[in-house]
């Protein structure tokens, strides 16, 4: 084996073990129990009577009080979207802590990839021309 | 030359980037905008219904309590000191409405034999309901109390107040209601 195929195979290989990681990261087999799904979709809510705390932490009445709004949700087989969207039809989109993905506010999901990929074009223009001089 | 039409273009990117950023910003609602407005203005009111606790014992409904006139719908407690501030106005404006509006109070985090004492205590003759699970106040999107809302007599949301109100507020807060309805 060259040089060059020993060093691509290390890259292949390492690719492949970072995306085995994230799939195995990302993915969860087992399916999340009715009070592990409340306190899932707690964490994405605020507590709408505190500062940057979410449902899922505080014990103001209002944070319990969405938990319980949560559960009757969850218990009624509704999404965790539908659940959502409840919560911010009555309090506003500024109790959802993860922001939607449509709108203006999708800015903030596409703006840390787009500067991710203009980050990599630039290692890769810029190694390219180093190699070149 | 090539170096530097780099360097402009980056910082052509990143100023578009920041303009868009400020824009965003510049634009959106202040916390303190947040305070008063909310998502059930100018719709028709959430569900409110639940047994009297303080008065004759019945069914309280938000669509039937008060056919034909405005409702204050007023979240409070007991152990909150605005709400107790307040309490002395809302007597006064329920008594000088009583032709044309109603307040209906909800009970927030609070024991239903402390309202019962307050109330005998403070006066109101309005009905009182109480909320144990939280359900009414979060499908108002309540933070905390004291909050009112001003519910039109055809069921519509009109105003939402945070924080305790005086007579003279809430008297103008109708007036205004009832002249633009």
């Amino acid at each position: 084996m060259t040089k060059v195929a020993g060093r691509r195979l290390a890259w292949a290989a390492l690719l492949l073990a970072v995306a085995v990681a994230f799939y195995i990261g990302t993915t969860d087999r087992r399916s999340p129990t009715d009070a592990e799904r409340v306190m899932d979709i707690a964490t994405t809510v605020a507590c709408p009577a505190c500062a940057g705390e979410s449902a899922a932490n505080s014990q103001a009445p209002a944070a319990v009080y969405v938990r319980n709004q949560i559960a009757k949700g969850v218990a009624a087989h509704q999404s965790d979207d539908q659940i959502r969207a409840g919560l911010a039809a009555s309090y506003g989109n500024s109790i959802l802590l993860t922001p939607p993905s449509h709108g203006v506010q999708s800015i903030v999901w596409i703006l840390p990839v787009a500067a991710l990929v203009a980050a990599a074009a630039g290692l890769a223009f810029t190694f390219r021309r180093w190699r070149r001089a | 030359m090539k170096r530097s039409r780099t360097a402009l273009v980056s910082a052509i990117a990143l100023g578009v980037v920041l303009a868009v950023l400020i824009g965003v910003l510049a634009t959106s609602k202040s916390a303190d905008d947040r305070q008063t407005t909310s998502p059930l203005l100018g719709k028709p009111a959430p569900a409110l219904a639940g047994d009297e606790i303080v008065g004759a014992a019945g069914r309280v409904d938000l669509a039937t309590v008060a056919p034909g006139k405005w409702v204050l719908v007023n979240f409070f407690g007991t152990y909150c000191v605005p709400c107790k501030a307040e309490h002395p106005d809302l007597v006064r404006f329920s008594q000088v409405n009583a032709s044309t509006a109603e307040v209906v109070s909800v009970v927030f985090d609070d024991k239903v034999s402390n309202v019962k004492s307050y109330f005998d205590q403070n006066g109101g003759s309005w009905p009182v309901i109480d909320d144990p699970d939280g359900s009414i106040a979060t499908s108002w999107g309540v933070a905390k109390v004291p909050e009112s809302y001003l519910v039109a007599p055809d069921g519509t949301v009109v105003s939402k107040v945070v924080g305790g109100i005086e007579y003279a507020k809430l008297q103008d807060l109708l007036t205004r209601a009832e002249s633009s309805s």
